[in-house]
C-alpha cells in the first residue's frame, strides 16, 4: 500500500500535508518529496495531518525529523496534528514527543501558527 | 477463556508487499483472536514486527539471492510469536545499538524493536539469519 500526500494550502501561508497509508520505510520517500515542495515557501510552516497515517515506523519518524531540521533551518515551524494510538507510540517510545508538539486536530495545529 | 489458535506463513520477496502481508497477518491474528484494534500490546508488537521485518526485506535479499524472506506468525499460548528467516549478511553488530539522539533520522528500529518486545532473538544459521519476535498479550 503506497502511501499518498494530499497537499493543501491553508491561512498564513501554511501548508497543510496529509498523507494517507503506511508512512513506513516504503511509504517515506512519498512524504519527504512533499515536504521537499513545502519548504519552498519562505518560512515554511507546515502541519502535517497524520489522521490518515495508519502506521508508522521509524523510517517514517526519520523523514519527519528530517522534514523539522529543514523547516527549522529556514526558521520556520513544523506540528503535527491528529496521531493515531500507535503513532503516539512511537512518539512516545523515541522521546521525539520531546520535539513534536502535536495536536488532537490540524484546526488545534492551525491555531496561531 | 476461549482458547484460540492461529497460525499463519508467508514468502516474501518484495518490500512493498512484503510489508503488506506482515501487517494484514497481525490483522489476521487480531480478528481470529478476537481482539480490538486498540489492543496495545498487540500495537506494540506489530510496531516492532515493523521494524524488523522492514530491515529484513531491505537488506535480507541481497543482490544475487533468489531467495524469498520466510516468515511465520502464530500463537503460543498467552504469546504472539513471529519468525523471520533471512539470507542477508550477519547482523550481529547492529544488535546492541541504543536509541539515537533525538536530531538523528536513522538508527532507531533495532532498539525499538528490543523495547516493544518481550524477547528479541537473533542467530546467525549458516548464510541466514534467523529472528523470533516474542510479546506477552
Amino acid at each position: 500500500m503506497a502511501l499518498e500526500v494530499e497537499t493543501r494550502p491553508a491561512d498564513n501561508g501554511v501548508t497543510v500535508l496529509a498523507p494517507t497509508g503506511r508512512l513506513d520505510v516504503a511509504g517515506a520517500p512519498a512524504l519527504k518529496e512533499a515536504i521537499g515542495e513545502a519548504v519552498k515557501n519562505s518560512p515554511p510552516k507546515v502541519v502535517i495531518d497524520l489522521e490518515g497515517v495508519s502506521f508508522v515506523d521509524s523510517t517514517g519518524l526519520g523523514s519527519v525529523i528530517a522534514a523539522l531540521k529543514q523547516i527549522r533551518k529556514s526558521q520556520g515551524e513544523l506540528r503535527l496534528a491528529a496521531p493515531n494510538q500507535q503513532v503516539r507510540v512511537v512518539l512516545e517510545l523515541t522521546t521525539l514527543d520531546r520535539v513534536f508538539p502535536y495536536y488532537a486536530t490540524v484546526e488545534e495545529a492551525l491555531t496561531g501558527l | 477463556m476461549r482458547s484460540h489458535r492461529f497460525e499463519f506463513r508467508a514468502s516474501l520477496s518484495d518490500l512493498v508487499e512484503g510489508l503488506d502481508v506482515l501487517h494484514q497477518s497481525v490483522e489476521r491474528f487480531r480478528r481470529a483472536t478476537g481482539r480490538s484494534p486498540d489492543d496495545l500490546s498487540l500495537i506494540l508488537f506489530e510496531t516492532a514486527l515493523g521494524e524488523i521485518g522492514g530491515n529484513v526485506l531491505t537488506h535480507g535479499r541481497p543482490r544475487g539471492t533468489s531467495r524469498p524472506v520466510e516468515y511465520a506468525l502464530r500463537l503460543d499460548g498467552d504469546e504472539i510469536v513471529a519468525s523471520l528467516t533471512d539470507s542477508g549478511p550477519p547482523v550481529h553488530e547492529h544488535l546492541g545499538r541504543e536509541m539515537p539522539s533525538l536530531e538523528h533520522e536513522d538508527g532507531r528500529g533495532l532498539a525499538m524493536a528490543r523495547s516493544l518486545l518481550d524477547e528479541l532473538g537473533y542467530e546467525r544459521d549458516g548464510d541466514l539469519n534467523r529472528w523470533r519476535l516474542v510479546k506477552r498479550l
